[in-house]
């Protein structure tokens, strides 16, 4: 099993970062039904919440009965999984997720009984990504050293 | 890519005179806004442009003076027959100064191939001519810059290339407002002007004016880039991490991974399917999940694995894959849910707990990539090899995982992915020697231990490639009790209250009725609750409202019975048994019905 160059380091902390931003960014967007399923492909396996799902058209489904979102990223990390090149890659991401839209409009502003009402605060989230490069898309970019999608996604409310 | 060599050519051809006068020639004539018939939106454009008589909002040239002003009421006073006129002449004079940078912006804008040349602006004739005070001129401020790429924003069609090469610029503030004005802007060079230090590129990329879709940057013959390799990794990584979209940076391409993402301006007509509006989640949260393999084989790793991390984590080198990854993050944000439960006040020693052990510990600190910007401590905090990765765990406060306690303190999803087995696990453990609950997650990559491996020989099944902690402030593990979850609370305001409360309400005597009344807002109880509630609190608000939370955490812990049992049965079993006060009692029939 060849060792992780500073390279390869390197280039799964950029793809996290993009990815990150990119995936939470689109998962919040109006377009998300759309957009979302293009990470995945159909081999992809997903668990929401313990509830199991497979291919990109399960995510469009799980995406059309769930509420607006608002994520908030607070903490991410990748590695490189040893054992091919290019690499496979974990990803972690922890922060906070709203559902729904928190402000009731027609409920005068009462700052006090916002705050204290668990069920309108954001939820602390996990997910767990593992990125595996597609061996059969040409990448659109000469820089791109490969098109990696998502092949395992399990998320979780942890707070 | 041409859009290289088109950067290029720019550079070795810096525009001065001869530049500018070649461009010239592509001056907006009037005539010219119907040349362009290929864009059908640019025509229009370019008469909104012509017949723009919006005054600039971030008013540079056209500021109007203190003279200016007083010009103004004289000329008011002495034209008031219409009042409500704008003020004539102080708009001519505006108008005259904005009109200089249009000629200007314009006599620069190459409309086939987009690109806007503000190179060597003092050279420029049209510059000269009005004296115009351009960035990097002593005296010229951000807002006849703002003002300037304000123009450029009005040109059609949109400028996708700008340069802004040879022009002694020394400070970002010079040049902060073009994201805010070009923000789809797609190459900008920025070559052989005095930006000096990261703080400059910073306020290019302030939140609402980030420069997200750039694709090429040229910083060549600034300061910034500096001449030692050893910053080279440095400096390329800082700019990078800025620009999400950059592909080129000083005529290097950056090598980085694709994703079929969207195009980020995707057409919102795609916005189809109507969103749903529901107040509960089509799924309910599910216990731990694991498929494709024995859960028992995964039960008895994660057993093994935490008890040894507990007690002797050095023996966990065996488990370990030669090549195998591990970091650790440290996740300091307060959970919103469990503040307002007032877990971190009420438990033990929660605030003795300090994140500094995380964040500097284990033999490299925390890898929480959203803050760390540093490529050494990058590299350092990511373990390669089981030796490092034992190093690193052996320097982590010591915990307790409860192991043996209710499984329900744990949850777990795995699954197999090709030949690798992928499982992430949420719990919590007690960081010692404080002795308070901390809440982690943790996932790792699994493959079957080879047979003439260490781990096989220690008998373990698997051994662990990639290792990833997450370690949070503590949240009550009931997030994943299963059952049904609420999206956002029904929130029951005036309108919607059903008439039989304001009846209700009526029968409170005056004092204590808007009270009663604030918290059936609050909490969604009816008037006889919420005068119980109200009651064992003392009549005291925060208190009440805070009994009824931690009452609701303690429902929610029941909601799992409530799925294995009829409602009527655990009604008849919290009624009798437990010690739950009335209060909770009468609180659980509430949430149960």
């Amino acid at each position: 099993m060849s060792t992780l160059t500073r390279d390869d380091i390197e280039i799964a902390t950029r793809a996290a970062d993009q990815f990150t931003r990119l995936y939470y960014s689109t998962y919040d967007s109006p377009t998300r039904v759309i957009d979302l399923p293009k990470f995945y492909r159909p081999s992809s396996a997903i668990t929401w919440n313990g509830n199991p799902f497979a291919g990109a058209d399960a995510v469009r489904d799980l995406l059309n009965e769930t509420p607006i979102t608002k994520h908030e990223v607070q903490c991410f990390d990748c590695h490189p999984i040893p054992g091919g090149q290019p690499p496979n890659l974990l990803v972690t991401v922890s922060g906070t997720v709203t559902y729904g839209n928190p402000a009731n409009p027609t409920v005068p502003s009462n700052n006090s009984a916002k705050s204290k009402n668990v069920d309108g605060q954001p939820r602390v989230f996990s997910q767990t990504f593992v990125l595996v490069p597609d061996s059969s898309a040409v990448p659109a970019k000469t820089s791109e050293v490969a098109k990696y999608y998502i092949s395992a996604d399990a998320l979780r409310f942890v707070g | 890519m041409d859009r290289d060599e088109r950067m290029r050519e720019v550079q070795d051809k810096p525009g001065g005179r001869k530049g500018s006068s070649r461009i010239r020639t592509h001056r907006q004539r009037p005539i010219d806004n119907y040349k362009d018939q290929a864009a059908g939106s640019s025509r229009v454009s370019m008469v909104n442009i012509a017949s723009s008589s919006e005054p600039l909002s971030i008013r540079g040239a056209s500021r109007p003076t203190a003279a200016g002003r007083i010009r103004r009421n004289a000329v008011s006073l002495n034209t008031s027959k219409v009042p409500g006129m704008p003020a004539t002449s102080t708009a001519v004079v505006g108008v005259k100064a904005t009109d200089q940078w249009r000629e200007y912006v314009r006599s620069r804008y190459n409309r086939e191939t987009r690109f806007l040349n503000l190179e060597r602006m003092l050279d420029d004739p049209i510059v000269q001519k009005y004296n115009l005070l351009v960035p990097g001129v002593p005296g010229s401020s951000g807002k006849e810059t703002a003002a300037m790429f304000k123009l450029a924003a009005q040109l059609r069609p949109p400028v996708q290339t700008l340069s802004l090469a040879n022009n002694h610029i020394q400070s970002g503030k010079d040049i902060s407002s073009v994201g805010m004005f070009l923000p789809k802007l797609a190459n900008l060079s920025l070559a052989n002007n005095q930006l000096k230090t990261m703080d400059d590129i910073r306020l290019l990329t302030r939140e609402k004016n980030k420069l997200d879709f750039l694709r090429e940057l040229v910083l060549t013959g600034n300061p910034i880039k500096g001449n030692d390799p050893a910053n080279a990794e440095q400096y390329r990584r800082d700019i990078v991490k800025r620009f999400p979209a950059l592909e080129m940076l000083d005529n290097e391409p950056i090598v980085k991974v694709g994703f079929d993402a969207p195009t980020p301006h995707a057409n919102p007509s795609h916005r189809l399917t109507p969103i749903p509006t529901t107040n509960s989640f089509a799924r309910p949260m599910s216990p731990s999940f694991v498929m494709g393999v024995d859960g028992g084989l995964v039960s008895e790793f994660l057993t093994r694995f935490f008890t040894l991390f507990d007690t002797q984590r050095s023996e966990l080198l065996d488990v370990y894959h030669p090549a195998a990854t591990f970091s650790f993050s440290a996740n300091t944000s307060i959970p919103p849910r469990a503040r307002i439960q007032g877990l971190h006040s009420t438990l033990p020693n929660q605030k003795n707990l300090k994140w500094d052990i995380w964040l500097g510990g284990g033999n490299g600190g925390s890898r929480n990539l959203s803050r760390v910007g540093n490529v050494d401590k990058m590299a350092q905090s990511l373990h390669l090899g089981r030796e490092n990765v034992v190093q690193s765990i052996l320097g982590l406060p010591k915990t307790k995982h409860d192991i043996s306690g209710a499984p329900s303190g744990f949850c777990l999803d795995g699954w197999l992915t090709g030949s690798t087995l992928f499982v992430t696990v949420h719990g919590q453990f007690t960081e010692e020697p404080v002795n308070a609950l901390r809440s982690f997650d943790r996932s790792f990559v699994l493959a079957p231990a080879a047979d003439d491996s260490r781990a096989k020989m220690k008998g373990w099944t698997v051994e662990i490639l990639s290792d990833q902690l997450t370690v949070r402030a503590y949240s009550s593990s009931d997030a994943w009790t299963p059952g049904p979850m609420v999206v956002q609370p029904i929130v029951a305001s005036k309108d919607s209250q059903p008439p039989n409360l304001e009846a209700a309400l009526a029968s409170i005597p005056e004092p204590q009725r808007a009270q009663v009344a604030r918290l059936c807002q609050q909490t969604g109880l009816n008037v006889n609750f919420a005068v119980d509630c109200l009651q064992q609190n003392g009549w005291d608000h925060e208190r009440a409202v805070g009994n009824f939370e931690q009452v609701k955490v303690r429902v929610n812990c029941f909601r799992g019975f409530c799925r294995i049992r009829p409602c009527g049965e655990l009604r008849h079993s919290a009624g009798r048994s437990s010690g739950l006060n009335l209060c909770v009692y009468l609180m659980m029939l509430t949430y149960l019905t």
